[in-house]
C-alpha cells in the first residue's frame, strides 16, 4: 500500500513537472540574441560593416553608367532592374558604382556625369550633414529581421552616414574640380520620382580619382 | 484507503487538467474569430487603427472583436489570457510596452495564436509571427530636416516626448535629434513625456510655456500631443509665434496644417497597416506560416506645400 502511495506522489510530481516545468530550455541563437542587443555598438559594428561587408560588396553594386541610362530611358523599367524596396512604401533605393566626371563642384554640392558627352549632372553629393537611411537600406546588406529592437537597427544608420561624413566627404571636398575623373560609390534614396531621380542624391561610400574613361 | 483518497484526488485532478488540451477539450479554435488588442482608445489614431483591423477582418468573414489595454500592460496580460481562453484564431496586436508586451505575444504564441503586431514594435523577432511597423525613425528625419528648414538654424525649441517604454517614442526622437543635433544654434531647453495624450500635452505644453517663453518651435512625437501643446498656445496667445511639429497624420492635425496653424507632421498610415495585418492573419489561418519578421511601412512627410495630397489617415 505504502509503494502505491508513493507511486502516486510520484506521478503528481511528474505530471505538476510537466505541466508548470521550473525552467525553460531556450534555443541557443535566442540566448545570442539577446546577449548581442545588451551589448550592442553601433559604431563599431559600422567600422566593421563597413571594411568588411559594404567595400566587398562593391562590384556587385549597379554599374552607374547602365543606371543612369535606365533611369533615362524608362524610371520604371531601371527602378524594377535596379532599384531595391524595403517593407511596404513607395521610397526605394539605388546602391551604384562606376566612373564619371565632376561636372560642378561648390561648398555645397558636386555634381557628376556618368555617361557621354560628360556634362549632365547625373548625380550629387550634398557637402554637409548627412542624414537617413541610404546606406543601411540601399545594399540589401541588412535586414531589420536581424534586430530584435529596432533602435539599434537605426542606430546603424546614423553610424554609417557619421563614416561617410567623416571619411568620405572631406576627399570629396577636397579632391574634386571641374573636368576630374572620379571612381565613386554609393547609394541613393528615391523618395519623389519628380525631384530625386535627375539627379541622383549620391551618399557616397568611395570617391577617388580614376584615369579619364 | 482513506490516506491513498487524500493522495489521489489532486494526482487524478492534476492528471485531468495536464491531459485536457491533448484530449482535444481547450485546443480546437473556435471558428472564425480574430481578435484586435489595441494599446489605448482613447486617441483617434488608434481607434481608426482598431476600426479599419476590424473593418477588414469582418470583410474577410471573421468575427472581429477590439480590446482596449488603455496603456496598460497588466490590461493587456488580461485582455489576452481572455482571448486564449475563449481559443481566437489570431490577434491583431498593438502593443503598448516594447519590452513588457513580449511575455503576452509569446503566451499566444504557447497557445497557438498567431500575433501580428501593428505599428508598434515588441523587442523580439521569435514572439510575433510579423510585425508591420511605421519606420519612425526615417519619418522624423524628414521631419528633422523639415524643421530646420521652417524653424532655422537659431532658436530654443521643445520636445514633448510618448511613453517612455514604447520605442516609436525613441525612434522618433532619435530619428528628430539625427538631423536637428548638428546644428548648434537650435537649442532644446526642454525634453518632457506626455504619454502620447492630448490632455497631458496641454498639461506639459503650459508649464513648458511659462518655463520657457521664448521658443521659437515644439517638436511633438505624435499628434494627440500636437492637438495638446497647439491648445496651450492658442490659450496663452503664443499659436503664431511657436511652430508645432506632429507625427502620425491624424486628421484633425492635417486639417490644421491645410489651415497654415500647424507646421508639419509624419503620415502613418494606419489604414493600410492595419488592412495588412488582417489580411496576414486570414492567410495564416488559411496555411501560409512563411512570414517576415519585421515589415517597415514608410512614413511620409505632411507639410504646407503637399497637404492637399493626404487625408482620410493616407494618401488620396
Amino acid at each position: 500500500m505504502r509503494l502505491v502511495r508513493w507511486l502516486i506522489l510520484v506521478l503528481f510530481l511528474a505530471v505538476l513537472a510537466w505541466r508548470w516545468p521550473l525552467f525553460h530550455l531556450l534555443p541557443l541563437q535566442a540566448v545570442r540574441q539577446q546577449k548581442m542587443a545588451a551589448l550592442f555598438d553601433p559604431g563599431q559594428f559600422a567600422a566593421k560593416f563597413w571594411k568588411d561587408r559594404l567595400l566587398p560588396s562593391l562590384p556587385a553594386a549597379a554599374p552607374a553608367g547602365s543606371l543612369i541610362q535606365a533611369i533615362q530611358t524608362d524610371p520604371a523599367a531601371a527602378r524594377k532592374k535596379f532599384g531595391r524596396s524595403v517593407g511596404l512604401g513607395a521610397d526605394y533605393f539605388y546602391f551604384l558604382s562606376g566612373t564619371g566626371k565632376v561636372v560642378s563642384a561648390t561648398a555645397d554640392q558636386v555634381s557628376i556625369a556618368c555617361l557621354p558627352p560628360y556634362t549632365n549632372a547625373d548625380l550629387a553629393i550634398a557637402i554637409g550633414p548627412v542624414f537617413g537611411d541610404a546606406l543601411r537600406d540601399g545594399s540589401g546588406l541588412l535586414s531589420i529581421n536581424d534586430y530584435p529592437n529596432s533602435q539599434d537597427f537605426n542606430a546603424i544608420s546614423a553610424a554609417l552616414d557619421h563614416l561617410s561624413e567623416t571619411q568620405v566627404l572631406p576627399e570629396v571636398k577636397s579632391q574634386a574640380r571641374v573636368g576630374l575623373t572620379v571612381r565613386l560609390a554609393g547609394c541613393a534614396e528615391v523618395d519623389d520620382e519628380s525631384t530625386d531621380l535627375r539627379p541622383l542624391n549620391l551618399v557616397p561610400i568611395l570617391f577617388e580619382a580614376a584615369p579619364t574613361p | 484507503m482513506k490516506n491513498i483518497h487524500l493522495f489521489a484526488c489532486p494526482a487524478v485532478l492534476a492528471l485531468v487538467l495536464a491531459f485536457l488540451p491533448l484530449a482535444g477539450f481547450s485546443q480546437s479554435p473556435a471558428p472564425n474569430r480574430i481578435a484586435i488588442v489595441v494599446s489605448t482608445l482613447n486617441n483617434p489614431w488608434f481607434v481608426v487603427l482598431a476600426d479599419t483591423a476590424k473593418q477588414r477582418a469582418t470583410e474577410l468573414g471573421y468575427d472581429a472583436t477590439v480590446f482596449d489595454s488603455q496603456n496598460d500592460t497588466a490590461k493587456e496580460s488580461a485582455n489576452f489570457d481572455n482571448i486564449i481562453a475563449a481559443h481566437y484564431q489570431a490577434i491583431l496586436f498593438n502593443p503598448t510596452d516594447a519590452s513588457g508586451s513580449v511575455a503576452n505575444a509569446l503566451k499566444a504564441k504557447r497557445a497557438g495564436i498567431p500575433v501580428f503586431c501593428i505599428d508598434r514594435e515588441i523587442n523580439s523577432t521569435n514572439a510575433a509571427t510579423s510585425q508591420l511597423l511605421s519606420d519612425s525613425y526615417a519619418g522624423c528625419v524628414k521631419l528633422g530636416r523639415y524643421f530646420v528648414k521652417t524653424v532655422g538654424r537659431q532658436g530654443d525649441y521643445v520636445e514633448l516626448l510618448g511613453l517612455v517604454g514604447d520605442n516609436n517614442t525613441w525612434n522618433r526622437s532619435k530619428g528628430f535629434h539625427s538631423v536637428v543635433d548638428r546644428f548648434p544654434g537650435l537649442k532644446m531647453v526642454a525634453q518632457q513625456s506626455a504619454d502620447f495624450d492630448r490632455a497631458k500635452g496641454l498639461e506639459v505644453m503650459e508649464s513648458m510655456l511659462q518655463a520657457h517663453p521664448d521658443i521659437k518651435a515644439v517638436f511633438c512625437g505624435n499628434d494627440a500631443m500636437a492637438m495638446g501643446a497647439y491648445q496651450a498656445l492658442l490659450t496663452a496667445g503664443r499659436e503664431n509665434q511657436v511652430k508645432v511639429f506632429g507625427f502620425d497624420g491624424a486628421d484633425d492635425v492635417v486639417r490644421l496644417i491645410a489651415a497654415g496653424k500647424i507646421e508639419a507632421t509624419g503620415m502613418q498610415f494606419p489604414k493600410l497597416m492595419a488592412r495588412q495585418a488582417a489580411e496576414f492573419a486570414d492567410e495564416y489561418i488559411k496555411g501560409r506560416h512563411d512570414f517576415p519578421a519585421k515589415i517597415p511601412v514608410p512614413v511620409e512627410l505632411v507639410t504646407h506645400e503637399n497637404v492637399s495630397q493626404f487625408g482620410d489617415y493616407g494618401k488620396k
